[in-house]
């Protein structure tokens, strides 16, 4: 992992940004332990707002995935999308190859639409 | 004991509609207010369910706009917004305020448009479905409904098995029952191998595992328990039951569970003091076949993993021993999307009644309704009575 200042109040701008440079920001509960990839103001699973911001792991596992063949607008289609278990946390992002629930996945890249940025993960071998 | 009475029952037929949103919501809301035997005097209240009519038609603050179409201005309106679950929740509010006494007449439908009538094609209407998942961890991966439940649907198959062939066997039920129902967007005869045939949209799902883009409308009249006898053929309300679940998708602990839907059928039960055994049928909310299976574990009708075997078995058949969407359901029927909750409850109410024609199923007296909003984070279930 990258050696970076982590922001103590996490932001979707500082999540944006983060990710964007190649780093996948989430938040971690002091009291229950959930961890997230999509920053919240208190924690989902037990509402504390002893939330500290962490830097996730970037390789993990399939948990879900789909090729989306037909695609809103604005989005070429026949992209994959998987749900990735990273440690603790899970995230949607896109998969550059063809990956099945359970195969090992790392970061490897970011899909921007409209200057929003998402995860792209590639298989391990 | 129950909470309210449905006294009358209405809905269009689901499909393709030039109508504008206020006259297609009169072809439901009028002949559900002349199957009550209610005029327009007698209604104290409106509760509405839209979803999407800012996005799709550059029409709010429609509530009052309909009453008025309707010839009811002046009592208090609102419009609900819930996703697909949006006139489930109007309903919800509705059974509260009869049984709190604030009203004792309230008409609660549901209307939208979803096809091309409303100049929107495929790809736009795809983006404004794709506006109920998360605005900034979601969206911009190019995240779509069909998507969101293959994702769901996939982790299920996963852990239970479940194949195409029973996810399709879901959909070939679905249109066998809507070829008897004449207000359905789609009734014929289809096989398995039609639904595995058709084109991918997100795999695991065919295009006909897919519910259609329909216009459409439904209402019903509710009432207090108190006068209910003063109807003819009250159904009871015995429960409704509101759960959620955690957003975004990827936030939630256990895909294939559906833990809203698990959190409103508990409820719902508990109100009604009715176990998931005492179920007759169900109408549920399959926007795609794999929501069907899922939801049909959720309510407890059948045990977790069971659900692709089931259908696939014809267990939910009409004439099968747990009937699951004698009206076509959403694949069948059609799915406005703001129309979809109270057009459950008309099919639950006509079943209920005896009046079901075709599609009558022999000796019901307990159906539920699943209605499911967004990916899966709102869900109501209802539970109807023949009024003892």
């Amino acid at each position: 992992m990258s050696q970076i200042e982590l922001p103590e109040s996490l932001t979707y701008e500082s999540w944006s940004e983060s990710l964007k440079n190649g780093t996948l920001l989430g938040q971690e509960c002091a009291d229950c332990g959930h961890q997230t990839a999509a920053p919240k103001a208190a924690c989902v699973r037990c509402g504390s707002r002893d939330i500290a911001t962490i830097e996730l792991e970037t390789t993990g596992e399939v948990y879900s995935e789909t090729t989306i063949a037909v695609s809103p607008l604005g989005f070429d289609a026949g992209f994959k999308l998987a749900v990735v278990q990273l440690g603790e946390a899970k995230t949607v992002g896109r998969v550059s190859d063809d990956v099945e629930i359970g195969d090992t996945v790392t970061l490897s890249d970011v899909f921007e639409h409209e200057g929003q940025p998402s995860p792209v993960f590639e298989s391990v071998e | 004991m129950a909470r309210a009475s449905i006294v009358g029952a209405g809905m269009t037929k689901f499909g393709v509609h030039e109508a504008t949103l206020p006259e297609l919501f009169a072809e439901a809301a009028l002949p559900a207010m002349d199957d009550a035997g209610v005029e327009s005097d007698d209604i104290d209240a409106f509760y509405l369910g839209n979803a999407m009519g800012g996005q799709t038609e550059n029409d709010t603050h429609l509530a009052p706009t309909l009453a008025s179409h309707i010839g009811i201005a002046g009592v208090p309106c609102q419009r609900f917004e819930d996703a697909c679950a949006t006139s489930s929740n109007a309903f919800k509010h509705a059974v509260q305020d009869v049984e709190s006494g604030l009203h004792d007449v309230v008409i609660v439908g549901g209307v939208e448009r979803c096809t091309p009538e409303t100049g929107l094609g495929t790809g736009e209407m795809t983006r404004i479905f794709a506006s109920a998942s998360h605005r900034q961890y979601e969206q911009p991966t190019g995240l779509t409904f069909p998507g969101v439940f293959a994702l769901l649907t996939k982790r299920h198959m996963f852990e239970y098995g479940t194949t195409p062939e029973q996810l399709a066997s879901v959909a070939v039920k679905n249109h066998a029952h809507g070829a008897h129902n004449p207000r359905a967007h789609f009734g014929r005869d289809i096989d398995v191998s039609d639904v595995l045939d058709s084109p991918i949209i997100a795999d695991p799902f065919h295009l006909m595992d897919c519910c259609p883009f329909s216009d459409g409308a439904s209402a019903v009249i509710v009432v207090s328990d108190d006068i209910a006898d003063e109807f003819d053929a009250p159904v009871d309300v015995t429960g409704v039951g509101h759960g959620t679940d955690i957003i975004p998708l990827s936030d939630k602990p256990d895909f294939p569970s559906t833990m809203s839907a698990r959190r409103a059928a508990e409820q719902a039960y508990e109100q009604a003091d009715i176990t998931a055994a005492d179920v007759d049928f169900a109408e549920v909310h399959d926007c795609f076949t794999g929501a069907e299976v899922m939801a049909s574990e959720a309510l407890g009708l059948f045990e977790d993993g069971e659900g692709g075997p089931a259908a696939a078995e014809g267990r939910t058949y009409i004439d099968g021993d747990m009937p699951i969407n004698p009206s076509g359901g959403l694949k069948a029927k059609g799915h406005p999307i703001g129309a979809t909750g109270t057009a459950q409850l008309v099919e639950l109410v006509e079943q209920l009644r005896g009046d079901a024609g075709d599609r009558q199923i022999a000796d019901v007296e307990t159906g539920i309704a699943h209605n499911l909003g967004g990916d899966a984070g709102t869900t109501l279930v209802s539970v109807l009575e023949v009024r003892a």
